[in-house]
């Protein structure tokens, strides 16, 4: 116990790094996998670094081969930005609305939107499936793949943003209207600015939900081509003789955006974690 | 304001958003009961001559087993991965508490495995657990096993597979929450503690997990809301096999409804998916109001 105590200063930091390390061991793998030749891949015992660093894999793509990292990549950035779109443009005023306004049933919505945040995408996929086939939104097009996304963004934006709307004092939204403002311009000027990083949360991960659907993106959309990079990886899974080292670097750009949003905006992420689920 | 005017303007702000989840998602509930009591196919779909069969999708795959089966083997999963995810997420939520070195910068690095898609992650174990994967490896190397083991390919080593890559998602979740409920114990309960003597065990066990029953609670059932759902995981690094081994509630609904475009059947078990979240949704409800009256 004593020589713990008296090491402690380097010796818990030390562990500590050794556990995440260990923990985060299957991205550094996904990495390193992507940059090894396929005979280095299977061979025994395996290298923990790429001996003979190739980055073929990813140039591959671009020179045009059976599948195209870039397009997919392309695909899952248009899906993701439009359900963004139409999840922070309905969620901001909605969370503003449920917050700031006493009006009967808002109890009631609040938990519609709690409600629905819960249910997973398996559970509505099928009768999703056959209204967008009734609405003629199956097909080569990313719109049904958008909307259904949007419903993962819209509920969860609702319950952070509201957490932060129902916190910002009564007295704000009375000196706006002494000095003139009506309904929207308080909302527009006084109340959205200060919300701002409730709005971060709610568009990062709006965004990240997005990102990583897989069966919307799968089911809906009937042209390859057009698929999401998660549904690229999938398909490239199917294939009796998997190119790793292919699917590696396709796993590794599609991470690409998650750690740069990670990087940035880190701080926001935890809120919205702690916020989201926990209140949500 | 008057009355009536802020009545319309929440409903103003409000509804949109409401009225897309409606459409969206209340609808497709609604809708899968009146599909699940027809019998709707890849025949009939277009023509609508879909006959009303009553019950005979539930007592077709209740009397098959296949339903049985399917419910039990997402019933051992969440069992399974939330214990997991909570012990582990548990343990890191305390290392990273005692604020060393790194500590904060260290925790929110953890927080990336739940960032990540869930087909990165599915990617990344199937290539880690395949026959010629680095666990073999790594255990052949250690010689604690001799040959490979085919981990994907017999059935409970399948399904400790999926448990696994579906663990790793959810310990930052579990860790997060709990790091929030262990900042809100107070620090005087610990000193008079250590003044009567307490060791770390009996501090642990007498005083942190008592007091963070609560939050531990609202882990469970939110741990088993979403890990119940589970797809990517499953559909990519097994696909439900070997024989049906790890098939869960929600790739057997796609494989009726997709593979073999049996859209009744697939309503049927999302039904049934959805009674199974009702339920424990209603316990959690009813966990809040109680803690909201004491």
């Amino acid at each position: 116990m004593t020589l713990l105590k008296k090491n402690a200063r380097w010796l818990l930091p030390l562990f500590g790094i050794i556990v995440t390390a260990v923990f985060l061991f299957p991205l550094y793998w996904l990495a390193a996998t992507s940059f090894k030749t396929e005979a280095e891949i299977f061979q025994t015992p395996q290298t923990w670094f790429p001996h003979q660093f190739q980055i073929e894999s990813y140039t591959e793509q671009l020179t045009g081969s059976s599948v195209d990292i870039f397009a997919g990549f392309r695909n899952s950035l248009a899906i993701s930005v439009g359900a963004l779109i139409i999840s922070t443009l309905l969620a901001i005023p909605a969370s503003y609305g449920v917050a700031r306004f006493r009006f009967p049933g808002r109890h009631l919505f609040v938990l519609l939107f709690l409600v629905t945040q819960m249910l997973p995408a398996s559970l509505i996929l099928t009768p999703l499936f056959l209204l967008f086939k009734q609405l003629g939104l199956i097909g080569p097009s990313y719109w049904s793949t958008i909307l259904a996304n949007a419903t993962a963004g819209i509920p969860f934006a609702v319950i952070i943003l509201r957490t932060y709307f129902v916190t910002l004092p009564k007295e704000l939204e009375e000196s706006a209207k002494i000095d003139g403002c009506n309904t929207l311009t308080t909302f527009f000027r006084i109340m959205l600015p200060i919300a701002v990083p409730g709005v971060v949360v709610a568009i990062v991960f709006s965004f990240l939900f997005a990102w990583g659907d897989l069966i919307y993106g799968m089911t809906f959309i009937s042209k390859e081509s057009l698929r999401p990079i998660t549904a690229g990886i999938y398909n490239f899974l199917g294939f009796q003789s998997t190119s790793w080292n292919n699917t590696m670097a396709f796993g590794t750009v599609s991470i690409i955006p998650v750690a740069l949003l990670f990087i940035f905006v880190q701080r926001y992420i935890v809120s919205g974690l702690t916020n989201g689920a926990v209140k949500g | 304001m008057s009355k009536f005017k802020e009545w319309r303007a929440g409903y103003l702000f409000a509804l949109p958003a409401l009225a897309y989840m409606l459409f969206f998602v209340g609808y497709p509930i609604i809708d899968n009961i009146r599909l699940s009591l027809l019998d709707v196919n890849v025949m009939n779909l277009v023509n609508g001559d879909q006959p009303f069969v009553g019950f005979d999708n539930y007592t077709k795959l209740f009397r098959e087993g296949a339903l049985v089966k399917v419910l039990q083997n997402t019933l051992v999963f969440t069992m399974m991965c939330i214990a997991l995810q909570f012990v582990v997420g548990l343990a890191f939520a305390l290392l990273f508490q005692l604020s060393f070195r790194f500590s904060q910068r260290l925790r929110g690095l953890v927080m990336i495995s739940w960032l990540l898609p869930a087909t990165i992650t599915a990617m990344m174990f199937k290539f880690m657990f395949g026959s010629g994967g680095i666990i073999n490896d790594v255990l052949l190397r250690l010689h604690l096993i001799q040959a490979p083991i085919e981990w994907l390919v017999e059935r409970h080593t399948a399904m400790f597979t999926v448990i696994l890559a579906n663990t790793w998602i959810g310990i930052p979740f579990n860790m997060i929450l709990l790091t929030t409920a262990l900042t809100t114990i107070p620090k005087d309960i610990y000193e008079s503690a250590a003044i009567d003597g307490a060791n770390v065990l009996q501090r642990f066990f007498r005083i942190t997990l008592p007091q963070l029953k609560s939050a531990i609670l609202s882990l469970l059932v939110l741990g088993f809301i979403y890990t119940f759902k589970v797809f990517d995981i499953v559909l990519i690094i097994t696909n439900g096999g070997p024989v049906n081994s790890t098939q869960m509630m929600s790739t057997f609904a796609y494989k009726l409804s997709f593979d073999q475009f049996q859209y009744s059947q697939g309503a049927a078990v999302a039904n049934v998916m959805f009674l199974v979240l009702l339920v424990v949704g209603f316990v959690y409800m009813r966990l809040l109001n109680r803690e909201e009256r004491s």
